[in-house]
């Protein structure tokens, strides 16, 4: 009980810190908060599900065509609709909120719902942990979780666009005045933490069932592990991120299962009270920031 | 060879006017000094020639904020570029270092040029890199250490450092010497100087005090609310009692 606790606590909360990350990027960049989050979830695995069962496209291929729209869908809203609102932030989010509940109610209205909408897992079978059995799926979703965080530490410190992404999530103005363009970064940053979201869609969807639900329930955690961990701070997301993981599976194995879509708000609202930015938030561990 | 010119600049804050039709022109190799008191309107005139103005004024339209009014043209080696976004107007080949030295705080020394070799490639980083090292020896020993934690004389080299790494033709310096003690004022304006030397680059300098810049400007204006009131080279600078005795700090006792 207590080696499956650790090991399924474990996954569950590298789930959400894959969830809860492209969030945290997009915001720690061009700071929109994009509440579209769990409507681009949602997309990216109904897009991929498309392809894969209804087009008949190798898995791959339907799925990473599913992340490139997902991505240009994220540049696309703030070019046409962002661009137009920034500093404005509730503006932001509200636009942002409103375009991903139009995308899940619509899905709805499509008729998504029920057990036929599946993505398969990339791999059957199970592997023994610590004498708990675990399935394929989620050894890839850890793997590619790490994967993940070192390409993303590569890219922030060592590319141009990290940098400039750098930059800008510092000091706009200064960023500007060497001729980095800052709406050029916002735009991708959105790009990236969409990609971001639909690659954890990707990952984890076959997990369960595709359903317009989870996507509010996915925006819930995204925004519960920021918030836990500090807005923009990497680390912050991970050490939320297994924060909540870990209450969870907890709850759900002690106490009950019916109660843990309850923790990640009980968490946030928690942290709110008693430090309002986040265990990293702000002036700490500052480096540690996109 | 003319390469600024600013042709009756006006730039109002709402009602109240910052710039009131101010001319400047700055020829290619020369250092320029801007002088003028507290709020003459020296950041509001550099903001506008960088074309951060047009950034700020775009955000705060968007937020229904303060209203900015720019009129008046900037002409840079003859192309009017009034409606230039700032980051277009690097890669013409102004850069701007701003006023109290805004570095990327969370960032150490090296990240910081990094960042701000954005439009360079690999070679050229290097080379500015190195030209900024060895302005200021100081950056290089201090290169994985926090900007944000840096003294303000540490982070104002920096911020110099980042205008340099834009590898501009027209570098323009905002107050550089600001709120900095005599010593390292004029280790400051040694690095100017050696920078001039070294990079032919033309230099636009904006100060409350004309005497620590005497050394190295060719030419200077005093501005006053906005507007000019005296302009000429050294000499005539330190020629007009006026002037001498607003910004050079010298007594009339001292005659
Ligand atoms: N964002 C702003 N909103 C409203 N008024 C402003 C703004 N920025 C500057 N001003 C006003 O414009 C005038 C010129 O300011 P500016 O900052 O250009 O002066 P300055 O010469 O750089 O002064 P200092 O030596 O103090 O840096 C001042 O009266 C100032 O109050
Ligand atoms: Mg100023």
């Amino acid at each position: 009980m207590l080696l499956s606790v650790l090991v399924y606590g474990f996954i569950n909360s590298v789930i959400l810190a894959m969830v809860a990350l492209g969030f945290s990027i997009t915001f720690g960049i061009s700071r929109v908060a994009n509440f579209s989050h769990g409507g681009f979830y949602i997309l990216g695995g109904i897009f991929t599900w498309y392809g894969l069962i209804k087009l008949g496209m190798p898995y791959f291929l339907s799925a990473g065509l599913s992340i490139i729209i997902i991505g240009a869908l994220g540049a696309l809203m703030y070019k046409v609709i962002l661009i137009r609102l920034r500093g404005l932030e509730l503006s932001e989010v509200i636009a942002t909120l409103s375009l991903g509940i139009v995308i899940l109610e619509l899905l709805r209205g499509l008729g998504v719902f029920g057990y036929e909408f599946r993505n398969p897992v990339f791999m059957d079978g199970s592997v023994d942990i610590l004498g708990v059995g675990v399935g394929i799926q989620r050894i890839i979703i850890v793997c590619a979780g790490a994967l993940l965080l070192i390409l993303l530490h590569f890219f922030v410190h060592h590319t141009k666009m990290g940098l400039a992404f750098r930059g800008v999530a510092q000091q706009e103005h200064t960023a500007l005045s060497v001729g980095i363009n800052p709406d050029l970064v916002s735009m991708l940053s959105l790009a990236m933490g969409s990609v971001m979201c639909a690659l954890s869609a990707v990952l984890i969807l076959p997990l369960g069932v595709i359903s317009v639900d989870e996507g509010y329930d996915i925006l819930i955690k995204a925004l519960a592990v920021c918030i836990i961990g500090g807005l923009e701070s990497t680390l912050g997301v991970l050490v939320a991120a297994f924060i909540i993981g870990y209450i969870e599976v907890l709850t759900s194995m002690y106490i009950s299962s019916a109660l843990t879509s309850v923790v990640p708000l009980a968490c946030m609202l928690g942290i709110l009270l008693v430090r309002p930015s986040g265990i990293f938030g702000k002036s700490k561990e500052i480096e540690e920031r996109v | 060879m003319n390469m600024l010119s600013v042709k009756n600049l006006t730039v109002f804050y709402e009602n109240a006017i910052a710039i009131n039709k101010l001319s400047i022109s700055v020829n290619k190799d020369e250092i320029v000094g801007v002088i003028g008191p507290n709020s003459a309107g020296k950041t509001t005139l550099m903001n506008t020639i960088s074309g951060l103005m047009l950034d700020t004024k775009l955000k705060e339209d968007r937020r229904g904020g303060i209203r900015i009014s720019i009129f008046g043209t900037i002409e840079f080696l003859g192309e009017n570029i009034s409606n230039t976004w700032p980051d277009k107007r690097v890669r013409k080949g102004i850069a701007l270092c701003r006023e109290r030295h805004p570095v990327f705080g969370e960032s150490d020394v090296e990240e910081n040029l990094k960042i701000s070799g954005y439009l360079s490639s690999k070679e050229q980083l290097k080379e500015s890199l190195s030209l900024v090292y060895d302005t200021f020896p100081k950056l290089l020993a201090m290169r994985r250490r926090k900007a944000g934690l840096m003294s303000g004389g540490e982070q104002q080299m920096l911020a110099i450092g980042i205008a340099l790494m834009a590898r501009p033709r027209l570098l323009l310096l905002d107050e550089p010497l600001l709120g900095l003690s005599p010593n390292i004022q004029a280790q400051l304006v040694e690095a100017i100087k050696k920078i001039k030397q070294q990079t032919n680059m033309t230099i636009l300098i904006t100060e409350q005090f004309a005497r620590p810049l005497i050394p190295i400007i060719d030419r200077g204006y005093v501005i006053e609310n906005g507007m000019f009131a005296f302009g000429g080279n050294k000499d005539e600078l330190y020629g007009n009692p006026d002037v001498r005795k607003a910004y050079f700090g010298v007594d009339y006792d001292e005659e």
